[in-house]
C-alpha cells in the first residue's frame, strides 16, 4: 500500500484521532467519579483543618460528618437559601463560580459550615480569589461570637514556591490568625495582612510573608471581600435571640456580651 | 537473541543513560525531585510512558505516513500521559498535585520522542517495549539518586519520615536550605555526571 | 502596571530555564556558542508569542469545564480539560509547520538563520510547558497570557545566550576531565540559577 498518498495520510489520521479520542474519553469518563471524590474529600480534610478537627491519619469525611452540625447556604443578605445535602461541600471550582458572581454583583449562594467542636459551634467559611499566579483560597473558622477566629487553612494553585506558597505550608503563618477578630467597632473588616510586620497587639492584622508582596496582598483582599459578602449573616448572627438565621444555635446570642 | 534483550533492557540503566549520557530527558523533570515520593511517581510515569509509546510506535511503524510521523507520534505519547494523568488523578491526588503540570510535560520529554525515534520505529514490539521501560528506568534511576540527596540533606527526611535524629539538630547541625531551591538538582546532576565518568573513562568528553 | 509586573516576574523571577527547568534539552544541546543561541532564542519567543494566546482562548472557549456555555445550556456541563495536553501540543506542532512555512516563504533571510531551529521547537518543553502554566494560572484575558509568553520568552532567550557566552569562555578553561563538557555546564546553569535566584524578593 503506498503510504505516502493524500488520501492514506487523511484515513489515517482520522482513525487514529477517533481512536485516542474514544479511549481519552472513556477513560474520563470512568475515572470521573473518583477524581470528583478525591476533590471533595482534599476540600473536606481543609474544611475540617481550619475547624480544628483535624488530626493525622483520621478520616477525614468520618470526622467531618461526625462533628457537622449543619451546612447550608447564605445570600448577601445573610438568609439562607438553600441546605447542602449530606456528606456534600462545595469545592473549589463552586468558590470560583461564586467569586465570578460577587465580582459580577449577581446574587451569591455561599456555603456555610457549623461543627460542634468541644461543645462550641465553630463557623468555617470559604474565601476564593487570585492570587500572583493562580487561584488562592482558604476556610476561615469563627468561634461562636462570629467574630473572633479559631483558625484558618490556606491553598492555592501556583503560587511560587518558597514565596507565595507558603500561605499554604508555613505553620507559623496559619498559626498567627488564631485568637485575632474579624470586626473593628462592630464593622466586618476581616484580618489585615500586613507587609513588615502587624502592629503589636493590632487584633485585626498579621504579619505578611516577607518576599511574597502580592500573593499576600491578594490573599488580604480576597478575605476582605469574602468576609464582606458574609457580614450580613455574621450580623445576624451575632444579635440577640428572636432572628431565625441562626436556626437552632443558641451559641449566637451570647456574642453580644462577647464582642465589646 | 537473549544476549540481545539483555543488552537492550541493561545499557540504558548505567553504560548509555538516557540523561548522564544521551542527555535527554532533563527537561520536565528536575523540578520534582525536592522529595522521593514525587520523584518515584515522576519516575514510574515516566517508564510506563516510554514502554507503552515505543510498543504502540513500534506496532504502526509500518502504517504511518511519513509526513504526518511526528505528529503521529506525538500524539500516541500525548494519549498515554492523558491516561497515566488521569489515573494518577483518581488513585494518588496529593501527589498528582505536587507534581501538576509537570506530569504533562512528559510529552516533550526527550526521552520518549527520542527513542521512538532511534529504536521503535525499526524494531518489533517486544524489543520496543524493553527498549522504552529500560530507558524509563535509566532516568527514573537517576532522578531518584537526585530527589534522595536533596530531600536527605534538604528536610532531613526520606519519604517524608524523619531520619536524622533529633539529638544531631541539638548538637547543632541545621537542614541545609539550598538543597531544596532548584538550582542545587542541576549541581547534584553535574556530580553525578562527575562520578559516572570517573567511573567509565571512555564517556569523558575531549 | 499590572502588565508590568507580569512581565518583569516571568523573566526574572519565575525564569524557564532557572526556575522550572524547562526547555533544557535544546538549551543545553544548542548553548555551544552565541549565535546559534541567539537565533533559538529568537525562535522561542517567537512561537511561545504565538502559541500562548492561541491556547489561551482553546482553553477559554473549548476545554476547560463549562467552556462550552456559548453553544447553549446543553452543552455547559460538558468538561473536556481531559484533553488539553494533546489539543495544545497538536497546536504547537501545527503553528511551528505554518510558522516555518510562512516564515520560508515572506522572510528567506529570517528563514536561514532560523529556519533549522523551528523544528526543534515543537518539542521544546518550554513551549508545552508555558501553555501548561497559562492554564493552570488561570490569567484573565488574552492579553495577560501575550505578556506572560513574551516575558517567558525573553527569559528563555537571556539564559541561553548568558549560558552560551559562558561555555565559550570555559571551553579554555582547565576543567577535570569527567566534569568536562556536560558536567561542568550542569554546575553552571545551578550557579546561574542561584544568581537569578536574587530577583527573588523583586516588588513592583
Amino acid at each position: 500500500m503506498n503510504t505516502n498518498s493524500n488520501t492514506y495520510t487523511v484515513v489515517y489520521s482520522t482513525i487514529l484521532v477517533m481512536v485516542v479520542a474514544a479511549v481519552l474519553a472513556f477513560a474520563a469518563s470512568s475515572l470521573k467519579s473518583r477524581q470528583d471524590d478525591n476533590v471533595k474529600a482534599e476540600t473536606i480534610s481543609k474544611i475540617i483543618t481550619a475547624a480544628g478537627l483535624y488530626e493525622d491519619g483520621c478520616d477525614a469525611k468520618t470526622v467531618y460528618s461526625q462533628n457537622l452540625v449543619e451546612a447550608f447556604l447564605v445570600d448577601a443578605a445573610g438568609e439562607p437559601v438553600g441546605k447542602l445535602a449530606e456528606g456534600e461541600v462545595k469545592v473549589t471550582s463552586d468558590l470560583k463560580a461564586e467569586n465570578d458572581n460577587i465580582k459580577a454583583g449577581k446574587s451569591v449562594k455561599l456555603p456555610v459550615y457549623k461543627f460542634n467542636v468541644n461543645n462550641e459551634v465553630i463557623t468555617v467559611l470559604p474565601c476564593y480569589g487570585a492570587g500572583l499566579w493562580g487561584p488562592i483560597w482558604g476556610y476561615v473558622a469563627l468561634k461562636p461570637d462570629m467574630n473572633t477566629i479559631a483558625g484558618v487553612v490556606f491553598d492555592h494553585k501556583g503560587e511560587t514556591p518558597g514565596l507565595g506558597a507558603k500561605i499554604a505550608t508555613e505553620p507559623w503563618f496559619r498559626e498567627q490568625f488564631a485568637g485575632k477578630q474579624i470586626a473593628k467597632n462592630g464593622e466586618v473588616v476581616a484580618v489585615s495582612i500586613i507587609k513588615g510586620g502587624a502592629p503589636k497587639g493590632d487584633i485585626n492584622a498579621v504579619d505578611a510573608i516577607s518576599g511574597a508582596t502580592i500573593t499576600s496582598q491578594a490573599l488580604d483582599a480576597t478575605l476582605k471581600i469574602w468576609l464582606g459578602q458574609y457580614k450580613e449573616y455574621i450580623a445576624k448572627c451575632a444579635q440577640p435571640a428572636g432572628e431565625d438565621c441562626c436556626e437552632d444555635e443558641c451559641e449566637c446570642e451570647t456574642s453580644e456580651n462577647q464582642e465589646d | 537473541m537473549d544476549a540481545n534483550m539483555k543488552e537492550t533492557l541493561l545499557k540504558p540503566i548505567f553504560k548509555g543513560n538516557p540523561i548522564t549520557v544521551l542527555v535527554l530527558g532533563i527537561c520536565s523533570s528536575l523540578a520534582v525531585t525536592v522529595q522521593l515520593q514525587g520523584a518515584l511517581v515522576m519516575a514510574l510515569s515516566v517508564i510506563i510512558v516510554t514502554g507503552l509509546s515505543s510498543f504502540v510506535v513500534s506496532l504502526l511503524r509500518n502504517t504511518i505516513p511519513n509526513r504526518i510521523r511526528i505528529i503521529v507520534q506525538l500524539v500516541v505519547v500525548a494519549m498515554m500521559v492523558i491516561l497515566v494523568d488521569q489515573v494518577l488523578k483518581a488513585f494518588a491526588y496529593s501527589v498528582s498535585k505536587t507534581l501538576s503540570v509537570y506530569i504533562g510535560l512528559i510529552i516533550t520529554n526527550c526521552i520518549v520522542m527520542g527513542r521512538i525515534e532511534a529504536f521503535a520505529l525499526g524494531n518489533k514490539p517486544i524489543p520496543s517495549l524493553l527498549d522504552g521501560l529500560a530507558n524509563g528506568a535509566g532516568y527514573g534511576l537517576i532522578l531518584v539518586v537526585v530527589a534522595f540527596v536533596r530531600e536527605l540533606l534538604g528536610s532531613g527526611t526520606i519519604f517524608g519520615l524523619r531520619v536524622i535524629p533529633q539529638f544531631i539538630y541539638d548538637a547543632g547541625y541545621v537542614n541545609n536550605g539550598l538543597m531544596i531551591l532548584p538550582p542545587m538538582a542541576l549541581i547534584l546532576l553535574g556530580c553525578v555526571i562527575w562520578i559516572q565518568r570517573s567511573i567509565q573513562k571512555d564517556l569523558q568528553e575531549k | 502596571m499590572e502588565y508590568l509586573s507580569l512581565f518583569v516576574k516571568s523573566i526574572f523571577v519565575d525564569n524557564m530555564i532557572f526556575a522550572y527547568f524547562l526547555g533544557m534539552c535544546s538549551y543545553l544541546a544548542v548553548s555551544k556558542n552565541v549565535k546559534t543561541a541567539n537565533g533559538l532564542g529568537v525562535a522561542v519567543i517567537f512561537v511561545l508569542l504565538v502559541t500562548l494566546p492561541i491556547n489561551y482562548l482553546l482553553n477559554k472557549y473549548l476545554l476547560q469545564p463549562g467552556a462550552l456555555a456559548w453553544l447553549g445550556d446543553k452543552y455547559a456541563a460538558l468538561d473536556l480539560s481531559f484533553l488539553s495536553y494533546i489539543v495544545f501540543i497538536a497546536v504547537i506542532a501545527a503553528i511551528v509547520q505554518v510558522v516555518e512555512m510562512v516564515v520560508e516563504k515572506f522572510a528567506p533571510a529570517l528563514y536561514s538563520s532560523l529556519g533549522i531551529f523551528l523544528p526543534l521547537i515543537a518539542v521544546n518543553c518550554a513551549i508545552l510547558g508555558g501553555s501548561l502554566f497559562m492554564q493552570e494560572r488561570a490569567f484573565a484575558n488574552v492579553g495577560e497570557s501575550a505578556v506572560y509568553a513574551l516575558g517567558s520568552g525573553i527569559g528563555w532567550y537571556l539564559a541561553i545566550v548568558a549560558l552560551a557566552a559562558i561555555r565559550e569562555k570555559t571551553a579554555y578553561s582547565n576543567v577535570p576531565a569527567p566534569l568536562k563538557g556536560l558536567g561542568i555546564t550542569f554546575i553552571t546553569v545551578g550557579l546561574m540559577g542561584i544568581a537569578f535566584m536574587t530577583f527573588m524578593g523583586i516588588k513592583l
